[in-house]
């Protein structure tokens, strides 16, 4: 097959940082191609690079057989080149129909905008593929999944052909999983060329004709669907075989230090608002919170830390009722907490790394008021040297670290924190993989000494390796729980669909 | 005099007329503010406006040349402010307030250049913006009062509220406008030229500035002051704000500091300290801000609650 | 880590620009530039008058400089300074006739103590307003600015009325007064203690638990209220804080330099103070240096006026003229720098006030 889209020795830094080296990727046209890679791996740059969002350092672009230069998203579009973004590109304020002709407007006398036009082309759309979108709702109202469906009208609207889509499954149920894919077949059949950007092996395997794979900002491979396996995309993935369990013995379940009861939390929409959750976590145990992202899990976090009003309920720290508290009584009460975006809540990247270090103990480096700064630099290199952070002086800005010693901070600030429940969301998200087996470590390490851990991830893989016990959250609501250890991986599956996956398939 | 004398039918007019000047800065607030840009300078633009509207109508005897010298000193201001915020990169505060203390300093320099005066300036026979009077209404004063003698800014003014709010609302230009105030990124991924629409959006700010200014001068009080615009271009700013960035609803919180204006200005007569008066419009401005700001936060409240209680009903009912 | 100073060329020009147009205006207007520029110098540094009234004007210039700049570090945009700086100056100036009988070191704290507490509270509003209720600081408290001036014009023409020619306050006790320093002119040992302030300040934010806090509100405040600090307290502290720093400023220009309180003896002050500030991109390090400059020219202009007839008003014109050029970065710079700088501050600029 002649290749469609030829993206030839691309290379791309940031500042100091190489996000893309000398990458060539060739996708033919009327296929569905993968591209699949950590994350970091340089996924999303290079298809960024491919809609004009970031100009390569060096490199040729060729759609068609024709060198496209200095390109920019109306360029991109205007060459057939849509796409959708990992974060929705809506304004939430405008209605859907809105939103798909923004920019494009048809338009009658004096700048007018021809509705009732937009409306049939949108129509059209909506039948041709199926897509489940109610035109005049406001944005705000309506769910991802619809969303997304918006995104990709939109991107049909502009006269796409070749359609890139950034991890469209990450904030989708199984079920919607499935609607989407039956969406891009049927486009696919139709004469489009599909870029399908994923870090999920099983979904890549299912929907692609071609998969690509990227490792540290580089093309590792392409192979055909029939010649690709599950375990040949891990081994190209991550260049070696990864053990990332390791899990120690269970220890004996101490007192209940966390409470929650009845529960209601208001959420972004419906599907994430926390509805009459109960569960508890003793001392000493790994409680992981499973479910595919946006089911609540960001709400019911912040609700217990006190970031978030609470409805009604009651949560407990080691018998202390502090649901309505702020957290600053919340964290008094024993509540460390990694929380799930350290760019914005886990650090303050205009400050150095020791005084990110003692952000939550400021009295133990203070004497009346005034911050030691002996003490403030010997608390910042005991907790550098434990935790291995590189660069390791302490006087330097969090805001130049790389993700994993950024995040190594968090964890070693809130763990060292002297609390008795830890909190952790995420904890290993974009990180590199040295730095995910060093952080499930010191959760690890937690546990046995004691604390109760909370873990809430995205990744499935590290709520089996790391809890005692998992609680599923579906729409808000616990739809299950199950031991740790030997997990029934198809009855988790189940559960964090509801558990009536097999009544929605047909 | 009585407090029906203040409360009379007359106060409709004598409101209207004063609402205009905050009126036509509220304009030009909310079209900066629909491009995220929150243009302090409107103040200082304004009283460009009305030295540049005032001294060009008397020199060529002409009103509409004054109101047109008005707008041209504000576009080329708002160019000014646009320029500096998007291409230099200013903080928008320092170019807001720097136009605004370059007016002051600019108009004094002037006044006492050209005309070598300091304070006020009343140039003999001065030309000012005409006002409609339909000799048909004279014989009812009550009509009269309500309907006769605007001057032709006044229901203009209204008049471009309500277009103002057809072009953001219904047209392509106003919805790319709006996109880019409400979500840049996903107004450059829709192809919009984010700079040049902030750049437009800023420039209009300052022609619309500029015709409140000239107003000011030439139709509300036929002389030029140094600082007569006094805090109106900031009153435009919260009146914006009451409205949320919307020109109907801005109007009527310009509106209600128009009604304190010409209400003090009656409370005078009655021999309240006249300071106190003077400070009535600010007082009711920081007021009404606030309680529109907290019902503003109660009513979300209330309907997120609401929907919560809905969805859950939609939900639970299968 | 040292910081070494440069000096742009691009900054030396639109530090010089508007004097250029200055000059071009006076050459127009018949005036002999390079004289009205030498008794600018003049006016503002030789001898003991000129250098006292350049030190008298930076005082209040320095200190509104310093107030704005306490709230801008938890990005809270205090526009009522200069309502803070009348009420300070009124309440200092109040105390200072009606309390009698008491000996100065009493009663000029006592005084101080008045002026700082008028303007606390008064800050208070907007920024407990904007911390609790969401509402706009820049609307309200700018708009408050004009209901403090004119409550101190009532208080100065009726109340408190000195009841002569001029419409001012009846004139301070004795003991109220401040040492004058540099006679004749009206500078004053309030110097010495906007310089102390300014140091305390400064190291409070650098050095102290509440200094920390409050960086953090203002450079992360997601960061901060997840580490349990209370963001709103923050913000109606910084705000106080910054109104108590006006009104010290304001009982300065009571108690030392006017002896009582003159309608309108302000005229803008606190905003001057407000863009020394802002070109010194809110960094306590730099304002003196911009304060100085503006009270300097300030000054100088008057000595201008005198000798050669060159109006004063137009360096109040060139003074925003050269705060607009400060504030475009890279205006002077060769081409392919700009595109550099403005990348650089793209990241910046989205976090500008929306």
């Amino acid at each position: 097959m002649l290749p469609y889209i030829k993206l030839e020795h691309i290379s791309k830094s940031f500042g100091e940082v190489k996000a893309i080296e000398d990458c060539s990727i060739h996708v033919g046209k009327g296929e569905i191609f993968s591209l699949i890679g950590e994350n970091g791996a340089g996924k999303s740059t290079m298809m960024k690079l491919l809609y004009g969002i970031h100009q390569p350092d060096g490199g040729t672009i060729e759609l068609d057989g024709k060198r496209l230069e200095g390109l920019t998203p109306q360029k991109a579009i205007a060459s057939g080149i849509g796409m959708v973004h990992q974060e929705f590109m809506l304004v939430k304020e405008f209605t859907v129909l809105e939103n798909i002709i923004l920019g494009f407007e048809p338009k009658k006398s004096l700048g007018r905008i021809d509705f009732a036009a937009a409306r049939e082309k949108v129509r059209r759309y909506i039948e041709d593929y199926d897509l489940d979108v109610q035109p005049d709702k406001l944005v705000q109202n309506i769910s991802v999944g619809e969303a997304q469906r918006v995104e990709i009208i939109k991107t049909l609207y502009r006269g796409a052909d070749v359609l890139i889509l950034d991890e469209p499954t990450a904030v989708l149920t199984p079920g919607e999983t499935g609607k989407l894919f039956d969406i891009l077949r049927s486009m696919r059949d139709d004469g489009k060329t599909i870029i399908f950007i994923s870090h999920k092996l099983h979904e890549v395997l299912e929907i692609s004709d071609r998969i690509a794979v990227m490792r540290r900002g580089r093309h590792m491979a392409t192979l055909d669907r029939a010649q690709a396996t599950a375990s040949k995309l891990v081994e190209l993935m991550v260049g070696r075989e990864v053990k990332l369990d390791g899990r120690p013995p269970a220890c004996e379940a101490g007192p209940v230090v966390l409470e929650v009861e009845n529960l209601e939390v208001l959420g972004q929409r419906w599907l994430s608002t926390i509805k009459k959750v109960s569960f508890l976590v003793r001392a000493g145990e790994i409680l992981g919170i499973a479910g595919v992202d946006g089911n609540g899990q960001s709400e019911l976090i912040d609700a217990i830390s006190g970031l978030r009003p609470i409805l009604a309920g009651a949560v407990r720290i080691a018998g202390e009722e502090v649901a309505g508290k702020k957290p600053g009584q919340i964290r008094r009460a024993g509540l460390v907490h990694i929380p799930e975006d350290r760019n914005t809540r886990g650090l303050n990247k205009e400050f150095s790394i020791q005084e990110n270090l003692a952000a939550i103990h400021l009295e133990a480096v203070s004497r009346w008021g005034l911050l030691d700064r002996r003490k403030l630099a010997e608390n910042g290199q005991t907790l550098i040297k434990k935790y291995d952070i590189r660069p390791d002086d302490g006087r330097i800005k969090a805001g130049t670290l790389s993700g994993g010693n950024a995040q190594k901070i968090v964890v070693a600030r809130e763990i060292e924190g002297g609390g008795k429940l830890l909190i952790a969301a995420q904890p290993t998200r974009g990180v590199d993989v040295g730095a995910i087996e060093s952080i499930r470590g010191y959760l690890n390490r937690a546990k046995q000494e004691g604390m109760a851990v909370l873990l809430v991830s995205a990744d499935l893989d590290e709520i089996v390796a790391l809890s005692d016990r998992i609680i599923v959250l579906h729409e808000g609501r616990i739809s299950g729980e199950l031991p740790g250890g030997d997990v029934d991986m198809e009855r988790l599956g189940l559960l964090m669909t509801g558990g009536k996956a097999s009544e929605t398939e047909h | 005099m009585k407090l029906s004398d203040v409360l009379s039918y007359t106060l409709i007019h004598a409101t209207l007329r004063s609402t205009t000047p905050i009126l036509l800065a509220t304009i030009a607030a909310v079209i900066s503010k629909q491009a995220s840009v929150i243009n302090m300078g409107i103040e200082g633009i304004m009283l460009f406006g009305a030295y540049t509207g005032y001294v060009a109508g008397y020199f060529s005897c002409s009103w509409v040349v004054g109101v047109l010298a008005g707008m041209a000193v504000g576009v080329l201001l708002g160019m000014l402010v646009g320029c500096a915020h998007l291409r230099f990169r200013a903080h928008i505060l320092v170019v807001g307030f720097g136009v605004n203390m370059l007016a002051l300093g600019m108009t004094r320099f002037m006044l006492q250049q050209v005309f070598g005066v300091s304070g006020a300036l009343v140039l003999p026979d001065p030309v000012s913006i005409p006002s409609i009077h339909i000799t048909a209404l004279e014989s009812n004063p009550v009509l009269s009062s309500l309907l006769n003698d605007y001057c032709i800014l006044e229901p203009l003014s209204v008049l471009v509220v309500v277009g103002l709010w057809l072009v953001l609302y219904k047209t392509a230009a106003g919805l790319r406008l709006r996109s880019v105030g409400l979500n840049e990124t996903s107004a450059m991924t829709a192809g919009i030229n984010i700079e040049r629409n902030r750049f437009v959006a800023i420039t209009l700010s300052g022609l619309f500035a500029g015709l409140a200014g000239a107003y000011l001068s030439m139709g509300y009080s036929n002389m030029f002051v140094e600082n007569m615009t006094s805090g109106r271009g900031y009153m435009a700013l919260a009146a914006m704000n009451f409205g949320g960035g919307n020109p109907l609803f801005a109007m009527g919180g310009a509106m209600i500091f128009g009604l304190m204006d010409s209400v003090g200005a009656r409370l005078q007569s009655f021999g309240f300290p006249s300071q106190f008066v003077l400070m009535l419009p600010y007082l009711t401005t920081v007021l009404v801000l606030t309680i529109a700001m907290v019902s503003a936060r109660r009513k979300e409240k209330a309907m997120i609650l609401k929907q919560y209680r809905d969805d859950g009903r939609a939900v639970e009912a299968p | 880590m040292k910081r070494s100073i440069k000096i742009k060329p691009g900054f030396l020009l639109a530090l010089l620009f508007p004097f250029v147009i200055g000059a071009v205006v006076m050459l127009a207007l018949g005036y002999e530039p390079l004289d009205a520029y030498r008794e600018l110098l003049k006016g503002a540094f030789v001898g003991n008058f000129n250098l006292g009234t350049t030190l008298e004007k930076f005082c209040p210039i320095f200190l509104t400089a310093l107030a704005y700049c306490v709230t801008s570090k938890v990005r809270y945009f205090n526009m009522g300074v200069e309502g803070c700086f009348y009420l300070g100056a009124l309440c200092s100036a109040g105390a200072g006739f009606l309390i009698q009988g008491l000996p100065w070191y009493v009663h000029i704290p006592v005084c101080f103590l008045c002026g700082v507490l008028a303007g606390a509270l008064w800050a208070a509003i907007p920024g407990a307003l904007r911390a609790y209720w969401n509402v706009n600081e820049l609307c309200s408290a700018l708009l408050l600015n004009y209901v403090a001036i004119h409550f101190a014009n009532y208080m100065i023409a009726g109340p408190w009325s000195a009841k002569g020619a001029s419409s001012q306050t009846v004139p301070i006790q004795e003991s109220a007064a401040l040492l004058r320093i540099m006679k004749p002119s009206r500078a004053n040992v309030g110097l010495f203690m906007a310089v102390f302030l300014y140091a305390a300040v400064f190291w409070m934010f650098r050095r102290t638990k509440i200094g920390y806090r409050l960086r953090s509100t203002g450079s992360n405040p997601y960061f901060t209220d997840y580490i349990g600090v209370d963001t709103k307290r923050m913000v109606l502290l910084a705000a106080v804080l910054s109104g108590a720093i006006g009104g010290f400023a304001g009982a300065i220009q009571s108690l030392g330099v006017y002896g009582t309180i003159i309608d309108g003896f302000s005229n803008n002050t606190a905003f001057d103070g407000m863009l020394a500030s802002l070109i010194a991109s809110n960094s306590f390090a730099q304002l003196p240096a911009y304060s100085f400059l503006i009270a300097a020219l300030k000054t100088g202009a008057l000595g201008m006026e005198r000798f050669t007839g060159v109006p004063k008003a137009l360096i109040d014109t060139l003074i925003p003229m050269l705060i607009l050029l400060l504030s475009m970065e890279g205006l002077f710079e060769p081409r392919s720098g700009r595109g550099r700088a403005r990348k650089k501050l793209d990241g910046k600029r989205k976090e500008a006030l929306r």
